[in-house]
């Protein structure tokens, strides 16, 4: 331990740097043999982000298909077959058997057994045959608004062009021109085939991040505090400053490392683009992860037990993730709520993977989220690193 | 009653005491349990929603014409989208990367020509796709309006010929809270469940105070039962929290039975909190527990429940998963009853795969304790 203390000699200023060196070393090697000693946390911080983004990269896709439609048929002539096989030709609905009545089919969205119903009115045919107003009517289980919104525009889709048609076909009959007509042909850029994985992976990635480094951070140092092994390293001549940083560099190394697995899953699995320069990539997440390290420390420094870590960590990451713009876009939330996502870096770090990995956007284009980024993790870690050595004190 | 069930019942109620105790002693833990839901379902509530008003468009005019102007001012004047003129495509393109606009409408140049000569007037709709949900959303918007406004003529012709009337049941304004609510209960209660009871029992064998307990004599079973019923009402509290606040400040209804409701939540959470017993039996590690509690319910009951994706929509390997995933049934029920309505004969197969992992989970974990001590 005589290391530690600076001897009053001319190169005691060499020595005291290096002295930070080798404490952080020392500390560096007793975290990392720490935590790689119990294969259990190493296979969960490894294999859990691997798992987690399989599964969310499968099972989350906001590409509805197959919703489970009844077709009411009231007509059962040839056209209402038609409209019926050609509304549901594209496999956004799945046609569902039974339900022959309104009653039946309003049971059915009830029971669950299907999320809508398309009723064909008797005498559909004949009516449009005569040119009499037609109705088709649509039931829908509204209790997924979003699943409901996708099958009513495509039913409004699918008969406003039967719509348009049968009027350029009756205008057309009567020797009138036919009318001018105006669409918007859409071209979605970065994303053509408007898949939801390469949305959803950076999320992700994002939330990953936060979830295992500030939860690990704060309750690792809460266990530490509860077994009482923190003051024992405290009163080593160690500085708390370096105990900290040797502390969070494990946890850095992991992190980076889960981006690095994640992504590469990302690109192999669900056929995520890296379009940006991997500089900003590289440079952000070692920004992001300042903050939600930083944010682990702070916890641990107002927690008694691992348990109130736990909880306190969550009671963090649950609001910075729903105001993030991970699950659902900022610019759909109120003012009051949008202004507070300035203040989020979980916000900054999914913009800046988004637009970097999809849309290739670089330093000239994200340089103002980077700077947002760094200095809140600056703030967070200044605060936290205070707070720490006066408790420690 | 025998004098050996009194005795069992009392012992219990001692472990339960002692857990109360712990919990009343450092009542923050208490404080954030309950804390958490009304976070979350404010933010829920209030913040979260999948449609933006005010989508920021920005209009690339290559035509300059009246007609040109007269859609850019439609497009304006309606109250979805936040329209701005751009000068070209390229321009309009740098607004898309850096996320300044979601889309940008070109405009080309003959526009009003074709429109006035009866030709087909398309107009360009670049659309940032990275939020592919977005995109379509923004895509059936503007497509809309434009053809509403290259088809004043059709008024001409009358009605139209086939219209569609849509009725949306059970939540026809589309609210998500309706949606959510049910959904962020489920999360609520897994969280409090499996974490908290993994968090506590792990706690004891890391401190070494259940060596302590065995040595008393009190029971195996009377230690997990005893421990288990403070979180169970906890999580009950919680359960209560959510549907009070789900009913007074958002509106959401409960148009089933009331007391079905909180049968299937005493369900779940039993469920939950064997699966907590089971986790910190086999890690004895407070972090070990957080992590594998986080990947084997937290997860499962985000993703795989139905709360936001329907289990329709995923692959069959992953619909073949949710079998055995409690959550989806607790969602399920839950929409069933609040917002459908019904009583036991509706949720009857949800409660009853409820009871099923309950039971074996409960047994898998008792087991597992027992041996672990043997």
């Amino acid at each position: 331990m005589r290391w530690g203390r600076a001897p009053r000699e001319e190169s005691a200023r060499r020595r005291r740097r290096a002295g930070w060196a080798i404490e952080l070393g020392a500390v560096v090697r007793k975290e990392v043999r720490q935590t790689v000693r119990d294969r259990r946390i190493m296979f969960l911080l490894i294999a859990a982000p691997l798992l987690q983004t399989i599964l969310l990269g499968y099972a989350v896709d906001f590409n509805f298909e197959n919703i489970p439609t009844l077709v009411v048929d009231l007509d059962r002539s040839h056209d209402s077959r038609t409209h019926a096989r050609r509304l549901l030709a594209d496999r956004t609905m799945q046609r569902r058997p039974g339900a022959t009545s309104v009653a039946e089919a309003s049971a059915d969205l009830a029971a669950g057994r299907a999320a809508a119903a398309i009723v064909l009115p008797p005498g559909l045919a004949r009516d449009l045959l005569a040119q009499q107003p037609a109705d088709v009517q649509i039931l829908l289980d509204g209790t997924d608004p979003n699943r409901a919104m996708v099958v009513a525009s495509a039913a409004a889709r699918y008969f406003g062009e039967v719509a348009s048609d049968l009027l350029r076909e009756r205008m057309a009959a009567r020797g009138l021109p036919p009318p001018a007509a105006s669409r918007a042909v859409p071209r979605a850029l970065y994303n053509p085939g408007l898949a939801t994985a390469p949305f959803m992976i950076p999320g992700v990635m994002t939330m990953l991040l936060v979830i295992t480094t500030t939860v690990i951070t704060a309750m690792g140092l809460s266990r530490e505090r509860e077994m009482g092994t923190l003051e024992q390293v405290l009163v080593t001549p160690i500085r708390p400053l370096v105990l900290l940083v040797g502390k969070m560099a494990p946890f850095l190394v992991i992190g980076l490392f889960d981006v690095f697995m994640v992504l590469t899953a990302g690109v192999w699995l669900f056929g995520v683009p890296m379009n940006g320069p991997a500089a900003v990539l590289v440079t952000g997440t070692l920004l992001y992860l300042l903050s939600t390290l930083g944010i682990g420390l702070l916890i641990s420094s107002i927690s008694r037990t691992q348990q109130q870590s736990f909880l306190a960590g969550f009671l963090f990451i649950m609001p910075a993730i729903l105001l993030s713009g991970v699950m659902t876009p900022v610019g759909a939330m109120p003012a009051w709520l949008r202004s507070v996502t300035y203040v989020n870096p979980v916000r900054y770090f999914v913009e800046i993977l988004r637009a970097n990995l999809l849309k290739g956007a670089g330093f000239s284009d994200l340089w103002w989220r980077l700077l947002a980024l760094a200095g809140i993790g600056g703030l967070i870690l200044l605060v936290a690193t205070l707070r720490f050595r006066k408790r420690t004190a | 009653m025998t004098s050996r069930q009194v005795r069992f019942l009392r012992r219990v109620g001692a472990m339960a005491a002692k857990e109360v105790l712990h919990i009343r002693r450092d009542p923050r833990t208490l404080y954030m349990s309950l804390a958490m839901p009304v976070i979350m379902l404010l933010l829920l509530g209030f913040g979260l929603s999948f449609d933006i008003e005010r989508i920021p468009l920005v209009i690339a005019d290559g035509d300059r014409s009246a007609a040109s102007r007269d859609l850019a001012r439609a497009i304006q004047g309606s109250h979805d989208f936040a329209a701005v003129l751009g000068s070209d495509a390229a321009a309009a393109e740098q607004a898309l990367r850096r996320g300044q606009a979601l889309a940008a409408l070109l405009v080309p140049a003959g526009f009003a020509r074709d429109l006035l000569s009866g030709r087909d007037a398309p107009v360009q709709l670049l659309v940032d796709g990275s939020d592919g949900n977005l995109a379509r959303q923004i895509m059936g918007k503007l497509d809309a309006i434009v053809r509403a406004h290259g088809q004043p003529s059709l008024g001409l012709a009358g009605t139209p010929p086939l219209q569609v009337q849509i009725y949306t049941l059970w939540n026809p304004a589309g609210r998500s809270a309706l949606f959510m609510v049910p959904g962020v209960a489920a999360y609520l209660l897994a969280i409090a469940a499996v974490l908290l009871t993994a968090l506590t029992v792990a706690g004891e064998w890391e401190r070494g105070s259940m060596e302590q307990l065995f040595a008393s004599p009190v029971g195996r079973l009377e230690i997990v039962l005893g421990k288990l019923l403070p979180y169970l009402a906890l999580g009950m509290l919680q359960l209560l929290l959510v549907i009070a606040l789900g009913t007074s400040v958002f509106d959401v209804p409960i148009r089933g039975s009331l007391p079905v409701i909180l049968l299937a939540g005493l369900l779940f959470l039993t469920g939950m909190l064997g699966q907590g017993l089971l986790i910190s039996v086999i890690a004895r590690n407070q972090l070990v527990a957080t992590q594998a509690g986080a990947l084997s319910s937290l997860l499962p009951s985000l993703m795989l429940s139905g709360m936001l994706v329907p289990i329709e929509n995923m692959p069959r390997i992953l619909q073949a998963l949710t079998v055995v995933v409690p959550a989806r049934y607790l969602v399920h029920a839950l929409r069933t009853l609040m917002l459908k309505g019904g009583g036991l004969a509706v949720v009857a197969l949800d409660l009853v795969a409820l009871g099923l992992f309950a039971v074996a989970i409960l047994a898998l974990a008792t087991l597992r304790f027992r041996r672990r001590l043997a």
